[in-house]
């Protein structure tokens, strides 16, 4: 048994360096120039990633209050209690709502295995999530989110080099939009070769990994991002 | 020979534990990955983008905070929250483009050949320059909205067929709105190069009218 503890240092301490040496390995472009810059800057876009999850459990922290606040006065007038009715039903249309229901998710990602096409590895995805996207609202979705990011009025996609934002969040592979809403009509839509002819071709040419599932219960996140128009007034 | 067994076992769990550890870690920080991989501009843009949304955090949790403590005093005093909650319905009814807005913005002008996808791009562009509200000729765009393609050329928003010339107008700040549709590299020169024979104009208005989402 001594023994037995013994080698388990250095065999740990092994594993533990073939698995970095292959995560290394698996790198490529990371001897390229601005090398230097890469660590401090990627290390700070860490750092203000984890800031903004933190403000945005704040807000939902205060959102949370304001909405027990409302419903308590809506106990005390009659006229905020139909206001309150009108509010509840916007958020819910809106997106400000967690969403549940039957539903697709279709996910994304490059394929990884060896073999696959060195030119779709740091590929932007993000027009083919967008695409994906517009299917499901297509299809009748009532609620769509890319990973927990749930799709809004203000929502926008994009990429900055392969990393894809999403609500000004940067959301990490694979990518799965889920939508929650009829099946049968979104996957109409996905399925019909007309739609998605980019996405269905990559993954015939296996450079991209695409699968669809329909699934009986899916719960979506609500919205937690800002709202506030500062030039949009109401007429 | 037993002892010899066991080690052996206990080493090759620890090799699959060493293993475990590493990629566990790695999951976690699956962003960070893509991000070692990304060059300088690229991540001087992510931080510029993540510096901008946090902005608007605080500046909304500031808001919030305000309005929280007004609706807590009106409570206390027993005048209930009708201020508070109409002036929420109002940013709602906006924020789920169901109410008419007004504002100043920009306007893109497309003539000539054109199609869903890249509608739906150039809709995706704006929000992302910060647009609040966005109508693509009299159609709204909702929460909820498609693009598909029309008949002979015309273009599908919400199963609705909207006719080119088409003019897509956005809400939002002038400056912000124009330099990110324009700018070198920006997504109307790229489609210049793409639709050669189509028109693009982009303007800065005073004051644009969009109407609410159409009922369904």
């Amino acid at each position: 048994m001594q023994k037995g503890l013994a080698l388990m240092f250095p065999a740990v301490l092994f594993g533990f360096l073939v698995a970095t040496q292959w995560a290394t390995l698996a790198l490529p472009g990371s001897q390229d120039v601005g090398i230097r810059y890469i660590d401090p800057l990627s290390g700070t876009v860490t750092r203000l990633q984890e800031e903004q999850t933190s403000l945005k459990a704040q807000l939902t922290d205060i959102r949370a209050k304001l909405d027990d606040l409302q419903r308590t006065a809506a106990a005390q007038s009659g006229a905020v209690r139909d206001l309150q009715v009108r509010i509840e039903d916007l958020k819910a249309t809106a997106g400000l709502t967690e969403a549940r229901g039957e539903g697709v998710v279709v996910t994304v990602d490059t394929v990884r295995a060896p073999g696959a096409k060195e030119q779709e590895r740091g590929v932007c995805l993000a027009p083919d999530l967008t695409d994906i996207v517009n299917a499901a609202w297509r299809g009748g979705a009532r609620a769509v989110a890319v990973n927990d990011e749930r799709l809004v009025v203000s929502s926008s996609v994009y990429c900055v080099g392969a990393t894809i934002v999403v609500n000004g969040t940067i959301v990490s592979a694979p990518f799965a939009v889920s939508a929650v809403g009829p099946p049968a009509t979104i996957l109409g839509v996905i399925d019909d070769p007309t739609q998605l002819r980019d996405l269905k071709r990559r993954r015939d040419q296996l450079a991209i990994d695409l699968r669809v599932t329909r699934s009986p219960l899916l719960t979506l996140p609500p919205y937690t991002g800002p709202l506030s128009a500062r030039s949009a007034k109401p007429e | 020979m037993r002892t010899r067994t066991g080690a052996l076992a206990v080493a090759v769990m620890a090799l699959f534990l060493g293993v475990l550890v590493v990629s566990q870690f790695r999951s976690r920080e699956a962003y960070s990955r893509t991000l070692q991989q990304e060059t300088p501009e690229q991540l001087t843009r992510l931080i510029a983008d993540l510096n901008d949304r946090n902005r608007q955090l605080r500046s909304e949790i500031f808001d919030l905070r305000l309005a929280l403590e007004l609706a807590q005093g009106s409570i206390a005093s027993g005048r209930g929250s009708l201020e508070g909650s109409e002036k929420q319905l109002a940013q709602l009814r906006v924020f789920a483009a169901r109410s008419r807005v007004t504002g100043p913005g920009i306007g893109v002008r497309v003539d000539g050949q054109f199609d869903e996808r890249a509608l739906s791009d150039l809709v995706n562009e704006l929000r992302n320059a910060g647009a609040e509200a966005i109508a693509v000729n009299e159609s709204r765009v909702g929460p909820r909205t498609w693009f598909g393609p029309g008949s002979s050329g015309t273009l599908v928003v919400d199963g609705r067929e909207v006719r080119g010339p088409w003019m897509v107008r956005a809400i939002g700040d002038p400056d912000v709105l124009y330099v990110a549709m324009t700018r070198t590299g920006g997504i109307v020169g790229q489609f210049e190069l793409i639709y050669q024979r189509t028109r693009f104009t982009v303007g800065r208005e005073t004051t644009l009218d969009l109407p609410a989402v159409s009922p369904p």
